[in-house]
């Protein structure tokens, strides 16, 4: 089965519909005392996890709303966020 | 002094019987050979505003309130109002009274010559929708009227369905403007084993208005 995407404005799509926005790496770094090397690092290094991570999307073929999801990368499924509290606290 | 020419997005090829001019468009109330249905309507010559306002809740456009939640739609006095989002709602004058104009407001956005709408009426309606788009629109989660905001034709429309209900089966779809003859050549492809003809606004008026 191919990865299908819950948007919250329009509820559980074909992940054809959606664009990749990249891993969810936090909120944008200070401007003070920011260096280019830390920017740097900011903006093109992944973490590239195995397993459940957190992801931005796209609905670009429906809303157009930006969100954030939590997939597993080994078998390409969304997880609920429940299951990934789960998950995390055993 | 010449006058503007409003030019549809949407070019059918079937021979009109009747047209009318209202507003500088060339509107087509009956095609040559309609057939029985299922119909393809042009509608893309009624009006369609954009609501866009951070206290959309607060608002009543033409004294109707807007949905609460996104995907929900209201149809009252042959006017549709769509909410998209938490912020966003379209209105289509689909009955098409003369009275319908713009509110003197701000967060409203004409955008009738932006985008080319039409209507899908008849029987086997969700028959030809299900050639083109992966979108349940007979999931029993969804009663209509309701918007879908999904790829049709591999194209990002918003598709309401007004009717699921055997004959009196109805969808409008708007999408950009430019995409006009290939969406229409698309739909008219798909329709083509379901005997999908073009249709005059007189066909569209009859199903809107019926009891």
């Amino acid at each position: 089965m191919a990865l299908t995407i819950t948007c919250p404005i329009c509820g559980k799509r074909n992940g054809y519909e959606f664009r990749f926005g990249g891993e969810e790496k936090g909120p944008r770094p200070e401007e003070e005392g920011l260096t280019p090397e830390a920017w740097c690092d900011y903006v093109h290094l992944n973490k590239c996890v195995a397993g459940v991570q957190e992801e931005w999307w796209c609905h670009k073929d429906g809303c157009g709303s930006w969100f954030k999801i939590h997939r597993d990368t080994t078998t390409n499924l969304e997880k609920e966020i429940k299951t990934v509290i789960e998950e995390a606290g055993k | 002094m010449k006058n503007i020419k409003r030019v549809s997005p949407v070019q059918l090829k079937s021979s009109p019987l009747k047209t009318e001019q209202k507003d500088n468009w060339d509107i087509v109330m009956e095609y040559a050979g309609e057939g029985d249905g299922p119909y393809l309507v042009d509608l893309s010559h009624k009006l369609r505003l954009d609501l866009q306002n951070g206290e959309i809740n607060a608002i009543t456009p033409f004294g109707i309130a807007i949905p609460d939640s996104p995907g929900k739609c209201v149809l009252q006095d042959g006017l549709l109002i769509n909410r998209m989002n938490k912020t966003q709602a379209s209105i289509y004058n689909l009955a098409g009274q003369d009275n319908v104009d713009m509110p003197d407001a701000t967060g409203y956005t004409d955008v009738t010559e932006s985008a080319l709408c039409v209507a899908i009426i008849g029987q086997q309606v969700f028959a030809i929708c299900e050639k083109l788009t992966s979108l349940d629109f007979m999931s029993p989660d969804y009663v209509a009227p309701f918007l879908f905001q999904g790829p049709f034709s591999h194209v990002p429309c918003q598709i309401v369905t007004l009717n699921k209900t055997g004959d009196d089966s109805g969808i409008i779809l708007t999408c950009s403007r430019g995409y006009g003859r290939d969406m229409i050549h698309a739909i008219l492809d798909a329709g083509d084993e379901f005997n999908l003809k073009p249709a005059g606004e007189n066909r569209f008026r009859n199903w809107i208005t019926r009891p």
